[in-house]
């Protein structure tokens, strides 16, 4: 394992010196490599970067984000995601290549307001986020408690393989869908067990950077075993299916056949051969959305949480 | 007359400072819940919350720039800021300090890690007393790190001025008024880069060397407490990182 040295720094803080490689959030000067940010410094064989504890979202593709439909255009949404740029959802996304805005009403679809879980499919320095709800649990969120969080907090709410999210979702009876924007819907039928969740995420946020937090978290919570095991299946298969009932139907065949665990519910034909494998493809499927998150956020420092590793 | 007044046979100053001793400082990070990064700088008496949002979209959308982030600042006194009311209107001072300000923050920030967007820097006199727009300079910088802003250093600024013969760090409203010169810098101190150098007054050469020396001095100190201020918000008031085994 490669030595790695870890300090506190702010912008302009000289982090180390030598002839390193920098990753993120730092810049060369002279011979040594300097903070960008107010975070925790990472000085590997492989690079130095820092781990900022501050900052607005900033787009990346394949992010997993939710946003709110703000504006329609004739062949596209706007999607206010929490970032310093609004993102598109073109029409054809939804209604498939066939798409013509004569034919088509984008309102019967998603209107003004509306909740999505969308991924960004592309951006770069000179366009603006593109956002794709062509996968799996993506889509609108027909209902749910809405909660902003600090983007650079998700990683922690995620917590290691999910660990965190689990937890509160075992102990609360809900499911929470986290979006890599720090916006986090919470869904469920108990209304006691969403307010319970939605403090035990502010918790996460607030005390992101202290010890101990996990404990925190469960004893709020009053979870008594430390170690759980898996996840019960039954409750991610009610939740999931629950939330699905309502999504957007895809008239194309590419689209119908991934969201078919979504739409369980549909009165749908061609939908009803898969939904009898529906409950472990919806647990393992939101599994795979959160472990993509949680080591994403690992590798990319801007919306990584620094005492992840130290706390773990 | 004049020295007199703005000093006595002590060396004291008209506040009873020292002529190398700062007034003093303490700076809050995070105040403004609504902003993405905020700070509260007391310095002296001069009060000064400084909120920043971005980067975001800019509006009007031709003002965005396709390589780099838009900096605007706005410097602002309230009504109540000073002992005569004053036009909450901006005037032409506040329109030059907002100047001023930017361009002294500028070149700290790393503008093109954020094309085609908008940082906006508020800078709110609560109470005015000389130095305001050095107050100002020191709250942006830390509210910028806290915004989460890419900086290559942060900003110090503190303003240095002749009293007759005496070179005399950090003066306040009553020396400004009455004093021979006033010479405010901004600085990076890490970067040993001057952003701000104004003077207003009358200095010899070596006077201004004495001036700028002193200054520079003086920003070095303000550092010390803004990185204090910054690592007390997100640290506690632990500064090393204690690694477990």
């Amino acid at each position: 394992m490669q030595e790695i040295k870890r300090k506190y720094v702010i912008p302009g803080d000289k982090i180390i010196e030598g002839n390193y490689k920098p990753l993120m959030n730092v810049v060369k000067s002279g011979n040594y490599l300097v903070s960008t940010r107010v975070g925790i410094a990472e000085a590997g064989k492989d690079g130095v970067k820092v781990i900022p504890l501050s900052g607005v979202y900033i787009p990346r593709v394949n992010d997993l984000v939710i946003g709110k439909i703000i504006d329609r255009s004739s062949l596209s949404w706007d999607v206010d995601i929490n970032a310093c740029f609004f993102a598109h959802l073109p029409a054809q996304d939804v209604f498939g290549r066939d798409f013509s805005p004569a034919k088509d009403d984008m309102g019967r679809q998603l209107s003004i307001g509306d909740l999505i879980i969308a991924r960004i499919v592309s951006f770069d320095r000179t366009r603006d986020p593109m956002l794709t709800v062509q996968d799996k649990d993506l889509g609108k969120i027909p209902y749910g408690e809405f909660i902003k969080i600090s983007p650079t907090r998700v990683p922690r709410l995620i917590g290691k393989r999910g660990s965190m999210i689990q937890t509160i979702e075992q102990a609360t009876q809900t499911r929470v869908i986290i979006g890599q924007n720090g916006i986090v819907v919470v869904t469920g039928r108990d209304p006691d067990g969403l307010s319970l969740a939605a403090k035990a995420i502010k918790l996460v946020e607030e005390e992101s950077h202290t010890t101990n937090l996990t404990q925190r978290v469960k004893s709020l919570l009053n979870v008594q075993d430390p170690e759980d095991p898996e996840q019960p299946e039954s409750m991610n298969v009610s939740s999931s299916t629950e939330l699905s009932s309502k999504q957007p139907q895809s008239s194309t065949e590419s689209s119908t056949e991934s969201s078919t665990e979504l739409s369980s519910k549909q009165p749908q034909s061609s939908t009803e051969s898969s939904t009898s494998n529906n409950s472990k493809s919806g647990s393992t499927s939101k599994e795979k959305h959160r472990n993509d998150n949680s080591e994403k956020s690992s590798n990319n420092g801007s919306n990584n949480d620094p005492k992840e590793k130290k706390q773990e | 007359m004049k020295e007199l007044s703005l000093m006595d046979e002590n060396g004291k100053r008209s506040d009873g400072r020292g002529i190398d001793e700062l007034r003093s400082i303490n700076i809050t990070v995070g105040v403004v819940k609504n902003a993405d990064g905020s700070a509260y700088i007391e310095f002296g008496k001069n009060k000064i919350i400084v909120a920043v949002y971005g980067p975001r979209e800019v509006h009007p959308k031709h003002m965005a720039l396709p390589d780099r982030c838009v900096l605007r600042c706005r410097y602002h006194m309230s009504p109540f800021s000073t002992d005569t009311r004053k036009n909450p209107a901006p005037s032409r001072r506040e329109v030059e300090i907002s100047k001023v300000m930017r361009e002294s923050l500028e070149p700290s920030l790393i503008l093109s890690d954020y094309p085609r967007a908008v940082i906006d820097v508020f800078v709110e006199v609560l109470q005015a007393d000389g130095g305001s727009r050095c107050a100002g300079i020191n709250a942006a910088s830390v509210a910028l790190a806290d915004a989460g802003i890419n900086m290559r250093d942060l900003v110090s600024a503190c303003a240095a001025g002749r009293l007759s013969e005496n070179i005399v760090l950090d003066i306040n409203d009553l020396e400004d008024k009455e004093g021979d010169a006033d010479m405010p810098v901004a600085y990076l101190p890490n970067l040993e880069q001057v952003t701000l150098l104004q003077l207003d007054g009358k200095l010899t050469t070596a006077q201004f060397s004495e001036c700028l020396e002193k200054a520079i001095s003086g920003c070095k100190l303000v550092y010390e407490i803004q990185k204090e201020a910054l690592m007390k918000k997100y640290f506690g008031n632990e500064m090393e990182l204690k690694e477990e085994a």
